[in-house]
């Protein structure tokens, strides 16, 4: 199958399609809040959108903060320098749960609507990047992934979400929140345009030490595993539309095996740990006077300066700055920071010996797309619950993909298959197969051709 | 945690909380540690910490300067003085 | 008492740690990038070269290198931090467990790491002002054992870092800044970032004093952060709470861990063992090898050389004579040459001695003059000069004049001339 992006590049002609297309996509801004700005200016390429936690050069980059209101970075982020201008343009920074701290794509200033049913969320945190995807007939959105960020949104917002292996796409140019976690991925609206992304955007680079230049392998499995710690959870009708998945996949000649990972729960806590310690120091440059926001009265104390910018981070980002701070601090460093990544090491192993020669499947989320009202009304603990089945590849670098499987009472399902390490490939070529006899559903195709 | 405690790593954080925000937030935080607690359990130790997901190669760079092409453009986040960035009194 | 030190020092490298920016610049704020200054969406790249030479400094140091290093984040705020984390080591530094031997003990050291040295801040009344062009500089920390326990064991050891550091390549005469550790009673007191060798001295004299008189007054010594002045020569209690200092450090997580094994370290002289052995073998005196070679690379290869084709005295003479012309830098065969006129009791005169670096062999036998013709000229002029000769003994000018003649004419070595004139005046009295 061709992917949309194949096909706009053959097209010749274009004449009035970008300002048509940036009209009409203003007027769906206003209602879904997907960008937080869009480039008036763009004339050529494909339309493709960045997550504002990812630099583009001389456009305002905040991760959706307040503390980087105005920050204007002097350089892009290597994914996007080596988007080929002459086939891509870029179209607008969307909008994410700030830092990227969020379940629901709900911690920002009006943040985005679901473009299937704007009562319902997007999922978070790259969720303008997502809806955007779900809007623009011919596009790909360039997005990042700590924890769930591509998977969970791709989900609520029936569009495929690819989180590369850990260190495949160089993280130069990328607002951190955990630095051994973030992962530059690729939303789009078919394995193929995804492939065609991923090809130019991975690859080792001199800006950042943990990007590498492996093979990335396109070994196939038939064998799908389902690990049934991570179905427990699962609301009931997500898991008959689950099996309803299994069974088209059996149907085209791949067979399904259980297996049990007793510890694989406690992942999520130990990922919360890990992510939040390296998150409090990443956010610790924030001070108000070099970049992004500012306070102007310098005569105060350093401490009190400091102090008072900081005050402007939302209440997730003061959340995790103070537990990220505590779990790393020396009296309890051993039993929070350490454990967690020792527990990490203990599940990269367990997930390997189940990869070696199976993906792991399940639903990309154990809960049906919430209202913004009931994402609303969840506390702390029960969010990060959420996170179960899209924190353990995450967790531990695994390549993962989301992609739509099904739609109940009119709202997208997504399912999420995992590969070993850098079986990147393999991960694409099972999505091409899956899109083979699946029709994917969009409600908007502004820009079609 | 102890209330001194929770101001004490508020002080280390150069946080502040409203008044209303701190009680609810330092409730928040106690229930989100409960949460964490429940890793004790689990029996990892015979693991070394997992730094990174993958390996990651010793990729160095040479000794050769570059200039960054556009330093003034670095410069107009701030508030500049004399060639000096403008900083709070210490 | 006890002294434990913490040195930084600047590692000799064209770039900074974690980025390419170059470590010369004089405007303010030119050398900088995103690295450097810390911007949202950077990440460093570490610096071969500082990773070197940092292993260079730690083998020199008798260090055990760690098989695999790596960096931390250690976490605090100040307006010259510009991440406010500093990417330092401790666990996994470059090296640890080795020494300095000064003369009469061994100074341990307990660590030998690599860290970024912070922005330059200036204080002004209402703001401060940032450089960032030192931001990134790599710089060497070692830190010792608290085994220095006197002033001069203080002196001793960092004249021998120095030497060390120097042979390990290591620019010396830039800026070294050192935190000191001092405790005579039970608590450590830590002064920061003291800078330079005098202002170190002083500053432990100070402090040995004032915790001399509340021991003597029954004081408790609070376990503190003190800083030094250079003005007052004193040191004054710094503000920041102990209790508030929470450093957090984890892994950096934008580095690898980097192995050390294949890294090839050139061995580092250290220069007093050598000068030890040297004078022991030779006769000579140490204090005087020392002087030559400790912080002379090139003295110490003449030395070297020279020892093992002439008279010990003669060598060492011949050297302080080269420094003595401006450090005169000639090759191995040049200064062979110049033993051999020595051994022929000739004395080569300023001219001669710089035709020597140059080789440019007619210039050199025009300015060289044999230890005869001196004494001819010395009793040529006692002859003559009868009324000096008298005054020689009660007017230092008067001999100072004849020497002043004769140099005039040979311009060789003063010492020379003035130990022959006093010798053929004593026999002539």
């Amino acid at each position: 199958m061709k992917g949309g992006i194949e096909e706009f590049l053959k097209t010749e002609k274009f004449e009035g399609y970008y300002e048509e297309l940036i009209v009409e996509l203003e007027k769906l801004n206003s209602k879904l809040h997907i960008f937080s700005n869009i480039n008036k200016g763009l004339s050529t390429g494909l339309p493709f959108s960045v997550k504002d936690n990812i630099c583009v050069k001389d456009v305002v980059s905040t991760a959706s903060s307040q503390m980087l209101n105005g920050y204007t970075p002097p350089f892009n982020a290597t994914a996007i320098e080596r988007l080929p201008k002459e086939e891509f343009g870029f179209i607008g920074k969307t909008k994410m749960d700030e830092f990227g701290f969020g379940t629901f794509g709900i911690n920002c200033k009006d943040h985005p609507l679901n473009p299937f049913d704007d009562r319902y969320v997007t999922g978070g945190s790259s969720a303008g990047s997502a809806v955007a995807t779900a809007v623009l007939k011919h596009h790909i959105s360039i997005a990042e992934s700590t924890g769930g960020s591509i998977s969970c949104p791709a989900a609520f917002c029936g569009i495929i979400g690819f989180t590369p292996t850990y260190g495949l796409v160089s993280r130069y140019g990328l607002i951190d929140y955990a630095s051994s976690l973030d992962k530059i991925g690729v939303m789009g609206r078919s394995s193929a345009d995804i492939r065609y992304v991923f090809d130019k955007i991975k690859g080792s680079d001199r800006y950042d030490t943990t990007c590498v230049d492996h093979p990335i392998s396109k070994e196939s499995r038939k064998k799908l595993v389902i690990i049934d710690q991570l179905m427990a959870g699962v609301d009931e009708e997500i898991a008959s539309s689950f099996d309803r998945t299994i069974g088209k996949l059996q149907n085209i000649g791949y067979y399904v095996e259980h297996k049990s990972i007793p510890f694989i729960e406690k992942t999520i806590p130990a990922y919360y740990i890990a992510s939040m310690a390296e998150a409090s120091t990443n956010l610790a440059k924030f001070t108000g006077f070099k970049y992004g926001l500012k306070i102007n009265d310098f005569s105060k104390g350093y401490n009190d300066f400091f102090t008072e910018a900081r005050n402007n981070f939302g209440l997730e980002a003061k959340r995790r700055i103070v537990l990220g701070t505590f779990v790393r601090s020396s009296s309890v460093k051993s039993k929070y920071y350490e454990k967690a990544l020792r527990l990490r090491h203990m599940m990269i192993n367990a997930l390997g010996v189940i990869l070696k020669d199976g993906f792991i499947i399940s639903p990309t989320m154990p809960i049906k797309t919430p209202t913004v009202k009931e994402a609303e009304d969840f506390d702390p603990v029960k969010e990060y619950s959420i996170d179960s089945i899209t924190v353990p590849p995450n967790f531990a670098g695994l390549p993962h993909i989301s992609f739509p499987s099904d739609y109940i009472k009119g709202m997208p399902v997504g399912t999420q298959i995992v590969a070993n390490h850098f079986n990147d490939y393999a991960l694409l070529d099972f999505v091409e197969r899956w899109e083979s006899q699946f029709e994917y559903r969009f409600k908007y195709n502004v820009g079609a051709l | 945690m102890e209330n001194e405690d929770f101001d004490r790593l508020l002080r280390i954080c150069r946080l502040s909380l409203e008044k209303g925000e701190k009680a609810k937030i330092k409730h928040e935080i106690d229930g989100i540690i409960e949460y964490f607690n429940t890793i004790d359990g689990v029996d990892c130790d015979k693991y070394s910490p997992s730094y990174h997901p993958i390996d990651i190669p010793s990729k160095r760079r040479k000794d050769e300067p570059e200039q960054f092409p556009d330093v003034g453009k670095l410069l107009r986040n701030s508030k500049i003085y004399r060639f000096f960035i403008v900083g709070p009194k210490i | 008492m006890k002294i434990g030190l913490e040195v930084h020092v600047a590692l000799p490298t064209e770039t900074k740690l974690f980025c390419s920016c170059s470590t010369n610049a004089d405007e303010p704020n030119t050398s900088i990038c995103p690295v450097c200054l810390g911007f949202p969406g950077s990440k460093p790249m570490l610096n071969d070269a500082a990773l070197k030479s940092a292993l260079t400094v730690a083998k020199a140091l008798h260090c055990k290198i760690n098989d695999n290093t790596y960096f931390l984040r250690k976490v605090y705020f100040y307006p010259d931090l510009p991440k406010s984390y500093q990417i330092t080591q401790l666990d996994g530094a470059i090296g640890h467990g080795g020494y300095v031997d000064i003369s009469k003990k061994r100074i341990r050291i307990r660590r030998v790491q690599l860290e970024e040295d912070p922005a330059k801040i200036i204080r002004e009344d209402e703001y401060s002002l940032l450089d960032f062009n030192r931001s990134g500089i790599p710089l060497n920390e070692i830190v010792t054992e608290p085994d220095i326990e006197t002033e001069e064991e203080l002196r001793e050891f960092v004249n021998e870092l120095r030497s060390i550091l120097y042979y390990a390549g290591v620019d010396i005469n830039k800026e070294m800044k050192t935190d000191l550790n001092i405790s005579l009673g039970e608590e450590r007191v830590e002064i920061k970032n003291v800078t330079g060798i005098k202002n170190l001295v002083d500053a432990e004299r100070f402090e040995v004093k004032r915790q001399g008189e509340l021991i003597s007054r029954n004081q408790k010594i609070p376990k503190e952060t003190r800083a030094y002045n250079s003005e007052t020569l004193s040191t004054i209690s710094s503000r920041e709470k102990e209790s508030d200092e929470e450093y957090g450090f984890i892994y950096e997580p934008d580095l690898a861990s980097y192995p050390t094994g294949d890294i090839v370290i050139p061995e580092v002289v250290i220069a007093s063992d050598v000068a030890r052995q040297l004078s022991s073998k030779y006769g000579l005196n140490e204090a005087t090898v020392k002087e030559l070679v400790m912080f002379d690379r090139h003295a110490l290869g003449l030395v070297q050389y020279g020892l093992k084709r002439s008279n010990a005295n003669r060598v060492i003479n011949a050297i302080e004579l080269l420094k003595r012309h401006g450090n005169i830098t000639i090759s191995d065969e040049s200064f062979g040459k110049m033993l051999s006129y020595l051994d022929k009791g000739l004395l080569l005169n300023e001219d001669a001695i710089k035709s020597l670096q140059e080789n440019r062999q007619v210039e050199i036998e025009k300015n060289t003059v044999s230890t005869k013709e001196i004494d001819k000229a010395i009793l040529g002029i006692v002859a003559q000069r009868q009324d000096l000769v008298r005054e020689y003994k009660t007017n230092s000018k008067a001999f100072n004049f004849i020497v002043g003649m004769l140099l005039k004419k040979y311009k060789v070595n003063p010492k020379y001339i003035s130990e022959r004139l006093a010798e053929v005046l004593k026999d002539k009295a």
